[in-house]
């Protein structure tokens, strides 16, 4: 089979009863296995990259019908991470905010020689088996569009790339769907981090003046405080 | 108050002192008669991990994948199949059914071209990436993906790594590592003549290159570039993001090394380090471009098939724990970058922990045994990346070295013996054979392999861990491929607070009653009653003198 000819799908025989509940961390929230898978996982694969779940057409529960059609351009690369400091990869956006139970187009480019994904965590599992992502990965410079219909819940989806390190150095961005539900942490440029790093502190003679002067401004303060007190009569000399 | 009374509360206070001191409750107490029994051990054992814990042999068994036969393979943990037949065909032949059954991208091996006209591919282009495996995150206190290398123990590491495809880890569930990213980096082999480009794509946020040690080379690549992979003689190392191709068409065969000659000291020791086997050229040579996480081969080439049975590849490394932290405190690459080759100081360092084929003690016997028959030859690829010289003794079996650094020795030098010592990056061919003729081979059994260098058989200076492994002959080997040890109880090694030193070395093992920890002694309650008492009546006293002087003075 010459994978340099044509892209190849295929479909992926995935149990539709997997039972994950016991070992869900809190790492990327996941919703619960409503009943029945409503479909397979779907793969595709060629030498440019490959297509996880997409969905054009399957709408999820609670959307009546595809309330519009988004189409975005995601850049990933190293020079989009060269206006956060301390950051490596990123994406040229970083939040998107969009209507429930929209169609979403994603075109995905890679800038650089290397691999680099869009991946989304957190959309039902029943649509997107079988822990709820959707996910494009090129493996070089290139592009890949593809599509997936947002539930109706208003939440916050991550979107990162899953390469070792790469979404601690910059590559990470969120989809606020309505008004989402809170921020993801770690964002560049958006939202702090957990566990921040800490930073030398650069010193020299004038925080130390300035530490003697409060010193000193702190006893006379005080000295303020007590004649007051006297003066009103509340505390004895 | 007189002279007389000052005498008499002094005294009184000395005592006292004395007195305290002497019933003071210290952090040893004494047992007297009553020595303290032996303590139970807490925790479940059967909520402990298990020494293998896969029953499958669907891994193990001689299987035909897409043409490819892949030899059986006897251990708990084997390599994939599919991933050893997509190897040897290349990802770019192998059909997508087997390929799906790998975590492999599907340019990562790609063959192609019978240039000689003997029936195997002979332009090679491998790609490899740069993974972390226990890195931190500014998310929280946790390191991902994981990867221990023994119960418990997560050591930051670099890793080449394979082009592989999707998730990092194994699943969402998890924050473990897949199988395809491990130490060491993989085994790369390939055929003498073979037209081989290797592409680093540095998926990393810090520099590094592929230097090709001991590996027929040209200094400069096809597009004129430098090939050495060295910053200070070739060109500036290849940048996060962006990928190199490095080319060579080797001229002699032998068992060779490769690594990152960034900042060599610290880059080599993060992980960032390989074997290297240039085979000899054959008709119809297929080869495992790739042996992941080294150990058995199980696709040998026509020259090795000749004359052994078995090949294994057996990669030594070792780790500073003071070096693998870094990457471990802090996320911002440039503060990374300052403690490791600013702060960090190699010529202090005392290494923690020692690997072989990336695991130590008792990981090694999942995935490194070496499975032998009887009157057979098996044949040992050694190569030492680590920063003191290793001592690899063969219980029962004197081995034959063939190959030093990949030359054949003459057959008149070749040394047969018990113990072979490497240098730093040196390598040797050894040739083990299984007569049972009381030189080669004492017999059928389960015979212990290890490093000599006795540090090397610890992990965090706790024994037995390190580099220790088996060679168990296949009328000793269970069927999940773990050796029969005879009633020896292994499971203590499983515990991870064994080699954080929080228990007893005998474990719930015979022994344990006799040789395990004495139970806590109870605090002396008197004592402490007696004591508070004490520095009662002496606080009491002094605050009493106190009040007389001052009374005195006015």
């Amino acid at each position: 089979m010459n994978l340099e000819k044509s892209s190849i799908v295929i479909l992926m025989w995935l149990l539709s009863g997997i039972v994950f509940g016991e070992q869900e961390i809190e790492r990327f929230s996941i919703s619960p296995l409503q009943g029945e898978s409503k479909v397979r996982m779907r793969h595709s694969m060629d030498v440019h990259g490959m297509v996880m779940n997409e969905n054009k057409d399957v709408l999820p529960e609670g959307c009546d019908k595809i309330s519009g059609d988004i189409d975005i351009t995601v850049s990933a690369g190293r020079k989009f991470a060269e206006k956060f400091n301390g950051k490596t990869f990123a994406y040229d956006q970083q939040q998107w905010n969009m209507q429930p139970c929209s169609r979403v187009t994603v075109r995905f480019i890679n800038d650089d020689p290397i691999r680099h994904q869009f991946m989304i965590h957190g959309l039902p599992r029943y649509l997107y088996p079988p822990s709820g992502m959707f996910h494009i990965e090129l493996t070089g410079p290139g592009e890949k569009t593809a599509t997936f219909i947002l539930p109706a819940e208003q939440k916050t989806y991550l979107v990162h790339c899953e390469l070792t390190q790469h979404m601690e150095n910059g590559m990470k961005a969120q989809i606020k769907v309505g008004e989402g539900d809170g921020d993801l942490p770690s964002i560049p440029g958006l939202t702090a981090e957990v566990t921040p790093d800490r930073y030398p502190i650069n010193w020299t003679w004038k925080p130390a003046v300035i530490f003697a002067i409060s010193i000193i401004l702190g006893l006379i303060v005080l000295r303020l405080i007590k004649s007051r007190l006297v003066a009103t009569g509340l505390i004895r000399r | 108050m007189n002279k007389t009374g000052v005498l008499i509360v002094v005294l009184s206070l000395v005592i006292l002192l004395w007195g305290a001191v002497s019933i003071f409750p210290w952090v040893n107490g004494q047992s007297g008669v009553a020595i303290p029994p032996t303590a139970e051990l807490e925790g479940n054992e059967s909520s402990m991990e298990k020494l293998c814990g896969v029953k499958s042999d669907k891994w193990r068994v001689e299987r035909e994948v897409d043409g490819v036969v892949v030899a059986e393979s006897r251990r708990c943990l084997p390599d994939n199949p599919w991933e050893v037949a997509a190897v040897v065909k290349g990802t770019n032949n192998i059909s997508m059914m087997a390929l799906m059954n790998t975590r492999l991208a599907s340019d990562a091996v790609i063959k192609q071209n019978d240039l000689d006209g003997d029936g195997d591919p002979d332009e090679i282009h491998i790609k490899l990436e740069v993974a972390e495996l226990n890195g931190s995150s500014p998310d929280g206190d946790f390191f991902l993906p994981t990867y221990d290398i023994a119960p418990g123990i997560q050591p930051g590491l670099w890793v080449f790594a394979p082009k592989t495809r999707g998730m990092a880890a194994i699943n969402l569930f998890s924050y473990e590592a897949i199988p395809e990213l491990r130490a060491p980096s993989p085994v790369i082999r390939v055929e003498r003549g073979d037209s081989v480009k290797i592409t680093l794509e540095n998926t990393h946020y810090l520099p590094h290159t592929i230097h090709l040690h001991g590996v027929d080379h040209p200094y400069i690549n096809q597009q004129g570039r430098g090939n050495d992979g060295v910053p200070v003689t070739d060109e500036p190392p290849v940048m996060p993001g962006e990928s190199k191709t490095y080319s060579l068409k080797p001229r002699q065969t032998g068992t060779m090394f490769y690594h990152c000659h960034v900042q060599t000291d610290k880059h080599l020791m993060m992980g960032l380090q390989g074997m290297f086997v240039v085979e000899e050229n054959r008709p119809n040579n297929w080869l495992q471009t790739l042996n992941i996480g080294a150990g058995h081969v199980r696709h040998s080439s026509v020259a090795v098939n000749e004359s052994y049975d078995h090949e294994y590849d057996l990669h030594y490394q070792n780790i500073d724990k003071e070096l693998n932290e870094i990457i471990q405190s802090t996320n911002d690459p440039r503060l990374i970058a300052k403690k490791m080759n600013r702060e960090y100081d190699i010529t202090q360092a005392s290494p923690d922990y020692f690997l072989l084929n990336g695991h130590s003690f008792p990981y090694t016997l999942r995935d490194s045994l070496i499975v032998a028959d009887p009157n057979g030859r098996i044949k040992l690829r050694i190569v030492n990346g680590q920063s003191d010289i290793v001592a690899v003794h063969t219980h029962g079996h004197k081995a034959t070295v063939t190959h030093n650094d990949g030359i054949k020795m003459p057959e008149a030098t070749q040394l047969t013996r018990d113990v072979y010592d490497l240098a730093p990056a040196q390598r040797a061919d050894l040739s083990l054979s299984t007569t049972d003729d009381g030189l080669h081979s004492y017999g059928p059994g389960v015979w212990l392999f290890h490093n000599h260098a006795e540090k090397g058989i610890t992990t965090g200076g706790r024994g037995p861990g390190g580099d220790i492994s088996m060679i168990v002959y296949r009328s000793f080997l269970q069927p999940d491929g773990m050796p029969k040890l005879q009633g020896a109880d292994v499971s203590r090694f499983l515990d991870p607070r064994y080699y954080a030193g929080d228990v007893s070395v005998w474990g719930r093992s015979s022994e344990a009653r006799s040789l395990g920890e004495p139970s806590l002694v109870r605090p002396n309650l008197v004592a402490i009653v007696a004591l508070g008492l004490m520095i009662g009546l002496i606080l009491g006293l002094v605050y009493w003198m106190h009040r007389a002087r001052k009374r005195l003075v006015r």
